[in-house]
Formats: structure tokens, sequence, C-alpha cells
């Protein structure tokens, strides 16, 4: 389209109508008093449409209240400013900002837009474009606000623009004003010849320019694979550069070999030194070793591990109709430069794991868990990160849009804080399945069945530059040189259109394989399935493109959303695409799946890449590194002087700490009931406020089988010992699943490691360290998973999670994320966490030790408290057959009917846990921890209360099933501590002495109010 | 099972379809799923069906206003089909997305014409953000609505950013309110039925702080209901935001919300076949 196409300005804001607030402007109001403490009388929005299409006068007139303004609650107008409209505004504002996207940016109200325009005016050229952007209009500012230091806080200046009119503007009614963002064709470059005949300095020198990733020893095996005579010869044949690769081809390589897709550091070859020991061994592949092989061994004893390791999602049998799958991914990088496109590109990302699963599996439920910066972080920033609030807002507002808008349940998550995640936050997205075990054809859903001919469709969204270079960004630190093409902006509502379109063409049998494009774009989708068969030949020439003129290896690694890749004989090819246009999906043939034993990609007739399959998948080097472990030494907590109420303090303080605190604020606005199956929610209690432990659901309407769904993390515990982190994030997991009463003999769990980067180099000088770290937190999997016969059915890694901020290296915690699900095989039987009725017994389930090391306490204390108590002391360790052992005998007490609520034991201990527990029942209650104290020597009070050993859950029990349920338990740890009382107090004493007394109102005060998130209620 | 048949929309975003279709079937009715283009196209009929329902979700990801693109979709590309269904006295249902795809198309509050002119709206939340949370609602026991019919107060989360009922013109309000048009609406659980009022109750009694509490509405003629809170999504009582609390084992069963649906079918039994 040419650029004489008129450009029209359609604006809308609230009317004014009494009980009609700008609620959007209220928003902005309460989010600048919340994260900034910046107090504005008045902000007002208006939306903007930069609309470039041919309209007519009267058509574009007609616009404006058929499709941008509301008539009813709206006011708009075209191409005049409604801030000049003194009926509406009149008091001329003191400062105005308007934010819109750069060019090529997604823009997904504009392209609801374009959509809506369409449909007015069906005649308009389909090339005709619709651009968004929001203006903001302060009245009121507190004296000296700076407009520019207003425009950093709306906007983000990596995918947005800003235009800013100062208070010498306002008054002489000079308003901002965006131009459209115009996005001009680039010059497509032609392929081009990388010589590797080069010295190793240089080698190194075209990796780390071309953020291609790859290690001297991967450009070197590069190199010889273009010396080898057989190859060349080949290559000469094809009419390729025989002696050095396309660029095309070095790219491919590296997304196929890069950290994010190939995960090289769980299949390196480890030296592992334990200093303490003296243990000198070797490990090849921490993967196959402590991952895959105690899987494979619990896969020989059972005969519902339908699919593992080898898709996007693990696939368990749920029941002989049904088979269920779960994937978890991280999309950190991302989530740093831009919270809200990062996110919500990790959550829609991962759905599409689940679509792409066997033959297609619908996803009914996600999952999400945050790790951020303390919110109320006081020191200075390093410039190039953002604050964790805002972090923290972007991350959770990225992840509601990309749930909510997908019609998948939020049913479970967390949110972690420590300093460290300063860096880089970390951002959790799990996904589950269901899919029919077996199609109306009958083949079976979880086997992909693809066979040379299939031809290759690309599904959904189109092609632009955004994205390029995700995957191998994400195997590198974040520097202030991080491309902002690596950032992306999802688009649900394409996605949704594709997941119901893929899911018809499923149940009528036309799909032979799918999977979807997320890292390494093309190139890693059709060159991963290209396995299967033996060879696909891929034509870049017909990619649909959202940027004209992308050269032909940005088309091949383009990491652009919403799209799947699906394999279809030839014989259904029209029905598919039938179903395509039905559904407004775009489907377009790139290329042939072959067995002809290469990756052929050609633009047009031109071959810009001929990759051996083998050589692709299998020619990386194994790296060969080096770990080596000494216990860390930490200070001793020092406990100050206390008496019962002054106990009851620190339990307030301990409510309020965000680790602890209720999400209350931010949960809610996810949704987690769509599909209306959700038995066991977030949210449980009288007032539906109290957490919920694991998430429970029913996914067949009508029917009673469940599934379970829970996560553990616990990252604190590395600072002491990686083993016990690990172990620590299992137990949690299971626990959270056996306190809604889990079916134990049908678990699966998925392992998420995120790592700092623990390779020894001059920039990571503790890499052995850190890698011995990832030795001990593997063999912890390793036992913990045989013990608890929980096989992992899937599992991620993200290893370089550090930030070089001038100078400055921030390196997380090393972090598990452990995902389960379980199967219920009744979830009328379900229990909830919440405290019942006044009177119930309560009683705690598993043994207490002296364990604070590391504990949410020890922090505490050293932040709060005076400054040098340590985090030293004894990490909770753990016995998985001891509590496994206990875990059944609870769960059968369930399956009975005896007990009332169950609810998990973890971040602060007992203490917490019971005033969790009571304010889901508005009650009080009184607990003697004496027998506690009594069966363990080395406890003291602090121990007791908020010590963190594992395998422990409160129960409350009705008196009348007392002596049933204490029958059950016998032989276990179980211990009767107390009742549920009337009133306001919770009372823990010691036999006859008191050791906490607290007020449950001002419990719940703290642990509500420190997280809200603020906005006019 | 009876031969009330149902047409669940689908497509572009509607998201509650599988249970929309689940909870007519629990009633009696055979829900069948219907792709909104397979009525542009032709390929399918509004004709061939008793009971329209608009299920819940983000059509169009709620850009340029909640149901706005997907109610221009109906009021330009099926307005004959969708006049002549309501007009030979079948009934809808829009449920919250839905329900915000009926008020901006024009078919509620509606008129006797059924003319699809725009007369109330649903604003953003004064939270100023989409939420999740468990409701109460009243019935107006002397509302003409065919699906509210014996119900007199019923517990549904609510799930939306934009469920906040409002008009520009306040005479309609009286008018809507004497025809009995204001079906349902928050009420404060704590209170003895009947006490839903015209003042607005507190947050978040009032999730939305909604004009005069109003969750849903219905046409002059009672056939076509809408509301924003999702009874379909409390059709057994294992969904309950309490039920771990007030359910006893052995009391399990139908959930609260399917009171609507089997008004609706046994209607459709009664009138309809």
């Amino acid at each position: 389209m040419g650029t004489d196409t008129p450009v029209f300005s359609f604006e809308v804001t609230t009317r004014d109508l009494a009980g009609l607030p700008d609620a959007r402007g209220d928003s902005v109001k309460s989010m600048l008093a919340s994260n900034y403490n910046l107090n504005v009388q008045s902000v007002r929005v208006i939306l903007g449409y930069q609309v470039r299409a041919k309209l007519s006068t009267e058509e574009s007139e007609r616009t404006v209240y058929d499709l941008f303004a509301d008539p009813v609650m709206e006011q708009g107008s075209v191409n005049t400013r409604l801030l000049d409209d003194s009926t509406i505004f009149p008091v001329p504002p003191q400062i105005v900002i308007q934010a819109g996207f750069k060019p090529g940016v997604t823009d997904n109200a504009g392209q609801a837009g374009l959509d809506g325009l369409l449909t007015l005016f069906p005649h308009l050229t389909p090339d005709s474009a619709v651009a968004t952007t929001r203006t903001y209009a302060f009245w009121g500012l507190p004296d000296n606000t700076s407009a520019d230091w207003l425009a950093g806080k709306l906007h983000n200046p990596m995918i947005e623009r800003a235009s800013i009119s100062d208070q010498v503007d306002c008054e002489k009614s000079v308003w901002p004003s965006l131009d459209f963002p115009h996005q001009p064709a680039l010059d497509q470059t032609a392929p081009a010849i990388v010589d590797l005949e080069i010295s190793d300095n240089e080698l190194i020198e075209i990796s780390e320019t071309g953020l291609l990733a790859l290690n001297l020893n991967e450009m070197k095996a590069i190199q010889s694979h273009y010396r080898d005579p057989l190859v060349r010869k080949a290559r000469e044949q094809l009419g390729l550069p025989p002696n050095a690769p396309t660029d095309a081809e070095l790219e491919c390589l590296a997304q196929t070999w890069s950290e994010h897709c190939s995960h090289k550091i769980f299949a390196a070859k480890i030296h592992h030194k334990d200093t303490e020991t003296g243990e000198a061994s070797t490990i090849d592949s921490l993967f196959k070793t402590h991952i895959m092989k105690p899987t494979l061994d619990i896969q020989n004893e059972v005969d519902w591990l339908l699919s593992i390791f080898h898709d996007n999602s693990g696939v368990i049998a749920w029941n002989k109709d049904w088979s269920l799958c779960m994937k978890a991914e991280t999309h950190n990088s991302p989530s740093a430069l831009d919270p809200f496109g990062g996110a919500m590109t990790g959550i829609v990302g991962v759905n599409r794991d689940i679509l792409g699963t066997g033959l297609g599996a619908r996803p009914i439920a996600n999952t999400d868990v945050f790790c951020f910066g303390p919110p109320n972080y006081s020191e200075k920033i390093p410039e190039g990160l953002f604050h964790p609030s805002r972090v923290m807002r972007g991350v959770h507002a990225g992840v509601r849009a990309g749930g909510n808008e997908s019609g998948i349940p939020t049913v479970n998550g967390a949110i972690i804080f420590d300093d460290r995640y300063l860096g880089k936050p970390l951002v959790y997205c799990g996904t589950v399945g269901i899919m029919p075990r077996r199609l109306p054809d009958g083949r079976e859903s979880h086997d992909k069945t693809p066979t040379p001919g299939d031809v290759v469709y690309m599904v959904g969204g189109r092609v632009g530059s955004d994205g390029i270079h995700g995957a191998t960004f994400s195997s590198l630190e974040l520097t202030e040189e991080s491309p902002s093409s690596a950032v992306q902006i999802g688009d649900p509502i394409t996605q949704k259109k594709m997941i119901d379109m893929i899911l018809e063409a499923r149940d009528e049998g036309l799909i032979q394989v799918i999977t979807d494009n997320g890292a390494g774009g093309l190139s890693s989708s059709v060159g991963e399935m290209a396995e299967l068969t033996g060879g696909a030949d891929l034509d870049l020439a017909v990619v649909p493109l959202k940027q004209a003129g992308l050269s032909p290896w940005e088309i091949l690694v383009s990491e652009s959303q919403e799209r799947m890749t699906v394999g279809v004989r030839p014989d259904d090819c029209a029905a598919f695409e039938a179903l395509a246009a039905l559904h407004e999906v775009e489907a377009t043939v790139v290329g042939t799946f072959t067995d002809s034993g290469a990756f052929v990609v050609r633009m047009g007739e031109n071959v810009v890449a001929h990759l051996p399959i083998e050589f692709l998948h299998e020619g990386c080097p194994q790296l060969d590194l080096e770990s080596e472990w000494t216990p860390p030494e930490h200070e001793p907590i020092s406990f100050p002087n206390t008496d019962a109420l002054g106990m009851g303090e620190l339990l307030t303080m301990m409510m309020a700490r965000p680790n602890v605190a209720s999400k209350e604020w931010w949960v809610r606005s996810y949704d987690h009931e769509v599909i209306a199956q959700s038995v066991i929610k977030p949210f449980c209690g009288v007032n539906h406020d109290a957490p919920g432990d694991a998430a429970v659901i029913a996914p067949i309407q009508g029917q009673t089988q469940g599934a379970v769904i829970s996560n553990g993390i616990v990252p604190r515990y590395s600072d002491i010992d990686a083993y016990a982190m690990a172990a620590a994030s299992i137990d949690e997991a299971l626990r959270n699943a056996v306190c809604v009463g889990v079916d134990l003999d049908l678990i699966a769990g998925l392992d998420n490691f995120c790592w700092p980067d623990p390779v020894e180099s001059a920039k990571t000088p503790d890499g052995r360290y850190k890698l011995a770290q990832l030795v001990r937190a593997n063999r912890a999997l390793d036992d913990v998973c045989r013990a608890y016969n929980l096989p992992c059915i899937s599992g991620k890694d993200s290893m370089k999670n550090d930030a070089t901020l001038h100078g400055e290296k921030i390196s997380i915690p090393p972090t598990i994320l452990f995902s389960l699900i379980g199967n219920h095989s009744d979830v009328r039987k379900a229990v909830s966490s919440d405290f019942k009725s006044v009177g119930d017994r309560v009683y705690l389930c598993g043994e207490s030790h002296q364990e604070l090391g590391a504990s949410e306490l020890s922090y505490m204390l050293r932040e709060q408290i005076d400054g040098v108590s340590g985090i030293g002391g004894r990490v909770p360790e753990i016995d998985a057959e001891r509590n496994l052992a206990m875990y059944r005998a609870l769960t059968a007490a369930m399956g009975e009917g005896l007990i009332a609520s169950a609810h998990d034991c973890s971040d602060g201990g007992l203490a917490a846990a019971v005033a969790e527990c009571c304010f889901g029942a508005d009650a009080g209650a009184n607990i003697d921890v004496s027998k506690i104290m009594g069966d363990c020597t080395e406890i003291n009070s602090w121990g007791a209360l908020f010590g963190e050993s594992l395998g422990r859950i409160i129960v409350s029990v009705e008196p009348q099933h007392c002596a049933a349920f204490e029958a059950a338990m016998n032989g276990h740890a179980c211990y009767s501590l107390g009742d549920v009382e009337v009133g306001d107090q919770i009372s823990i004493s010691n036999g006859d002495e008191a050791i906490l007394i607290a007020s449950m109102s001002s419990l719940r005060a703290a642990w509500k109010g420190a997280l809200e998130g603020g906005g006019p209620q | 099972m009876s031969e009330v048949r149902v047409a669940v929309l689908s497509g572009f975003g509607i998201n509650c379809e599988t249970e929309t279709m689940a909870v007519f079937e629990m009633a009696g009715a055979t829900a069948v799923r219907v792709h909104i283009n397979r009525l542009v196209n032709g390929e399918m009929s509004l004709d061939d069906y008793h009971i329209m329902a608009v299920p819940g979700g983000f059509s169009f990801g709620d850009h340029l206003g909640s149901g706005r693109l997907m109610g221009n979709r109906l009021r330009f590309g099926l307005r004959d089909q969708v006049r002549r269904f309501v007009q030979s006295g079948k009934l809808v249902i829009g449920i919250c997305n839905g329900f915000q795809v009926l008020v901006k198309m024009g078919l509620l509050p509606g008129d006797e014409e059924v003319s699809l002119t725009q007369t109330a709206s649903l604003a953003l939340n004064d939270s100023g953000h989409y939420e999740n949370r468990w409701a109460t609602l009243e019935f107006d026991p002397n509302s003409p609505c065919i699906w509210t019919k014996g119900i007199t107060r019923m517990r549904v989360p609510v799930r939306h950013g934009e469920g906040k009922f409002v008009t520009n013109d306040r005479e309609l309000l009286d008018r809507w309110s004497e025809s009995g048009q204001l079906a349902v609406r928050y009420v404060d659980p704590t209170t003895e039925y009947p006490s839903s009022s015209d003042e607005v109750l507190p947050y978040p009694i009032s999730p939305n702080q909604s004009w005069r509490n109003i969750a849903g509405v219905c046409d002059p003629t009672g056939l076509v209901f809408g509301l924003m809170p999702h009874p379909e999504a409390n059709h057994s009582t294992w969904l309950g935001a309490t039920w771990t609390r007030d359910v006893d084992q052995g009391e399990h069963g139908e959930g609260e919300g399917m009171a609507i649906f089997r008004n609706a079918v046994n209607y459709a039994e009664e009138n309809l076949l």
C-alpha cells in the first residue's frame, strides 16, 4: 500500500455520566500511588486508533460510534482532538503523554480494530492497517513532577514510543501526537557465505557478533563438517558453496545446538569433586543419569507412562478414555526486557507445547510461578533493569491476558521473592492438556504418524522480525546490549482461533504430525520433525510475512508467535484448508517431509541450506566440564530475647513477608474457573480468601474423577545445599497434592531448572561450585523421585540466569520448580486447607526437627532484627520413605472421610500454617507444641514454631472422628496439638508456658495487606 | 434425551462453549457447537434450533470494548437470522462475554421490534481490572424472564473486567425495572430474601459497582436473557466456592446454576416442539 493512503485518527474516552468513573484513568492513578508514592488528583485516558485505509469521510464518521466508541458510555471523534473539546475537558491538563507501539511490534487491539473495520466495510483492501495509542492526561500533579519521568513509567521504550506535552505545551493546547507507525520493507539480503577457514579467535568473533552463542569447540565442529570431502562433493552437486556454510545453515545450526534447544550442560560430561567426602567421579550426562534413568526404571513398573522425553510434553494415561499431559517452560530473558510481552509469550508459548503434543492436546489448565526481586526494594536499581514492582505488574498482566483470553484457567501458582531475582526474574509457565486416548480414526493420539510425502503447513500467525535470535539470546547472559528483536508480544486471539481449528482437524483425522514454532522458529520445528521421516524440504519464499523484505535466514529462525507446523497427507489438504478458512486461520503449504536424509531449505528455486539430519541433530560436540563441591559456611541465626506477645509480633511480621503474604489481589485477576472444572480452587474458607494447596479439577463435566496439580519451589535452601533445595521442592509439590487427597499411585512430575551459568570462565570464576550445586540437585531429584515413585515426564532447563550491568554481576539462586500432576479418584472426597468448625481437633502429621537453616525466619531475622544474624543451621533434610508412608496413611484416612482440613506446612513453619488454616474459618486456635518438642531433643521453641521440616501437614478432624483418625495414623508421627477456638486469638504453648500469642485480626491484616496491589475498590 | 436443540456459538475467542454445551445436555437437551461462520456461510442455520446460547469468553480479546466486535459480526453479518430467531419466540441466553455481545448488538435489554439498537452498556469494573470471585445473585420474582422462573437466589462465580451495567438514559432503567427486565441483581448473602435494592452495594458484594446492582437483564418478552455471572460454572455441587464447608458427603449432586438451564429446556419442550 502506498504512503498516499490517508490516516484517520479516532479518539475515544469515557462519557461524563454520574456513577461512571474513568476506571482506566483511576487505575493509572492508583498504580502511581502504589508503585511510586505519587498522588495525582485526576488522570483521564483517551484511547486512540490510527486507521490507514481508503475510507470516505462519511464512512469515517459512521465508524466512530459503529466501531471505536461505545454509543452509550463513551465519546468519540475522528480527526479532531478530544482534549480540545471544552465540554469534556473544561480545565486543560497539566501534562499529557501519548504512548504507542513502535513499528513492527504486535498491536493486538489494532489488529482487532482492523477486523472490525473489515466487518463494516468489506470492500477495504486487506492491507489496510490500524495502530493504537493511549493518551494519559494529568490534573493536580505534585509540583515539579517531570513529564519525562512520568512518561518513563507509562511506556517501555524497548517496544513503545511516547510523545509528551509538558506544562508549557499544555498551556498552549499543544497535544502529543505520534505518527502512524509505518513499517517500511527491509532490504532483503541475498544468502551470504560464511568463510570458516579462519583463526580460532575469528571463529569466536563470528559467534559473538552474530549472537550465535556457539563455543569454540562447536564452531570447530562446524568448520570440520565443511572440510569433509564427501560433504563438499555433495554440496557442489547441489550448487551450494562447497567449502563453507551459508548464513542460513550457520543460523540453523546455532538454533538447534543452542543451550536453549539442546540442553548441552545437562548432556555434558562432568568431572565432579567433593572436597568434603573426597569423591572424584565422572558423570556422563546429568539428564540421562539422574532424570531419564529413574523415569525409565519406573516406566518398567507401571502401564500409564504413554509418552516421555521425546515430545513437546509428557503424556500419562488418566483413564481408559483420556490421557493428560503437562509441560512447564520459562520465559525469563524476554520478561526482563518487556515484562508484559515476555510473560504473555511465555504462557501462550507453553500452551502451544500442549497443542503440539502427540496429534494435538487441548490445554485445560495453566500454572504460573514467578520469582521477582522484592516489591519494596529500596536500593538503587542498576540501569537497564526495571524495579521489581514494575516487573511484577507487567509479568502478571501478561500472564493474565495470555491465560484469560485463551480461555485456559490459571489453577495454581506461586510468587517468590529474593534480591537476586532483580537481575533476571523467573517466569515459569506451565500448562496441562487433555486428549482422547484414541481418535475417531483409531489412531492413538499420543503418537505422531508422519510419512515421507506429507505436506508441511505453517498455521497461525505470520513471520516478522520480532523474535529473531530468541533461543540463542536466552542462552546468553543479559546485558545492556540485549536486542529488542528478542522481545515479542503474544496474540492470544489468533492463537485461540488456531487452537479451535487444530483440535477440529485432529478429530477429523487430518493431522499426521504437529509441533509448535517456538524457540528457533521454522528451523527448529521443521528441522526436528524432519528427524521423524528422515528429511524435509522447506521453501521460505512462500512463508507469509508480516515484515516485508526479511532475508532467508531471518525467515528460517524468526520466533514470531502463534504458529504451529503441521504435517498433512496430500489427500487431506483440501479439508484441512477448508477448516482453516472457516476459522479464519492462515494455513500455508511451506514444504514436504521427505526421507532424503537432509533438511533442505530453499528460497524459491535457490537452495539456501542443506543440512544432513544426522549432523544437525547429533553433530554438536559434548561439553566437558568440571565441578567441585565445598559446603558453604554461614553465620548462625541469633535469636532475639522475647516473650509470647513478642513472638506473636514476629509471627505478624512473618505473615507480611512477601514470600508468605496473601497473593489474593494478583490471583483474583486470573480466571481460575473457566471450563467449569474447578474443585479445589486457589481460594477457600468462609470468606473465600484462605490459600488453597494443590488445585483439583474435574475436567470432564459431570464426572467425578479429577486431576491434581501442584508446585514446589524453595530456592532459599540452595544457599546451604542445592540437594536440600531440590528435595524440598519435590516434597513440597507432593505434600500439597497429598493435602487435597491425590491418588499416590498415579503421580508424575516435571523438573524445571533455572540456574546461573555453571560453566567456569573469566566471567564465572565460581562456575565449578555452581555446577556442583547442579550435580547435587540432580542427585536429589534421582533419589527422591525414585523413593516417591514419581517419574519426571517432562522438564526444562534455563542455564544462564545472570545479568551483568555496568560491571556488576547478579546471579539468581539455583532454583528448581517441581510441578506435579496426579489423579484424584473422587473429587467429592477432596479436602481443603481451611479449618471447618470450632471444636475440631488440630493435628500435626510428620516429624519436626530443629531445621531453621535458610528458613524464612532466618532471612527475616537477618533483614529485620539486627542485621548480624545469619542463615546458618540445619537445612531441612528429607526422609522420603518415612514421608511417603505417612502420606499413604493420611490419604487413606481422607478416603474414609475422616479429615476436615489439611494444609501444607512450609514457609514460616507451623505457626504460619496454623494462622492460614484459621483465616479460612474466621476462628482462632489453641495449640500446645509440648508433644512435638518432647519427641526431638534438640528443638527449641523457634524450631517448633518456625522450623520448616519436610513431610509435615496440619490437619483438623471433627471430634467424633478423632479416635478413628488416630488409629489410621498409628505408626506414623502424628501429634494432637489442640483445638479450633472461637474468637480472635491464636495461642501456642509449650505445656503450661505460653510461647506465642497473637490476634487473628492483626495477623490477617498483615497477611492480606502486604501485597495488596492497589486500585479503587 | 429430548428433541430440544441448542446452538452453542463458538469461534473468535469464545471459550466457555464446552461447559455451556454440557449444562444443556445435563438439562436434557441436545447441544451443538456452532461456529459463527457456519451460520454466515449457510452451512448451518439457526432455524434448526430452539435455543441459542452465546457463551462466555474473550471474543476478539475484548479489544474495542468487550463483546463489541462479536456483536458487530452478529448485527451486521447475521442480522436477519437472529431477528427471525427471536421473533419466532425462541430462547436466547448470553453469559458473560455472551451477555456483553447481546447488549452491544442491541438485543438486550432490547425492544418489542427487535430493532437491534444499543441502549445500555457494560463498563469497566470500578476496580479497573478483571476479577474472578464468587457472588450471590437474587432474582426478581415478578420478571417475565423464562430462564429465571422460580429461582430466588444463587451462588455463582463472576469472571469479568467489564461488567458494570450502565445506560445514558436513566428513565430507561425505571422502565426496565417496572417491566421486570432487571431480572437478576447482586445481593448481600447475609440478608434475608428478598432484599435486592437499587442502592449500589459495597465492593466486593457488588464485584463491579453495576448500577442498581444489575447482574443480568431480559428482553420485554422474557425469552432473551443475559447475565455477567457464570451459572454454567456451578453445574455440580463440587464446583461451589465453599462446598468443602457446606456440602456433606452423600448430598452431592446438581449445582445451583442448573436451574436456569432446566427452565429453558422445560419451556422449549412445552412450547417449541
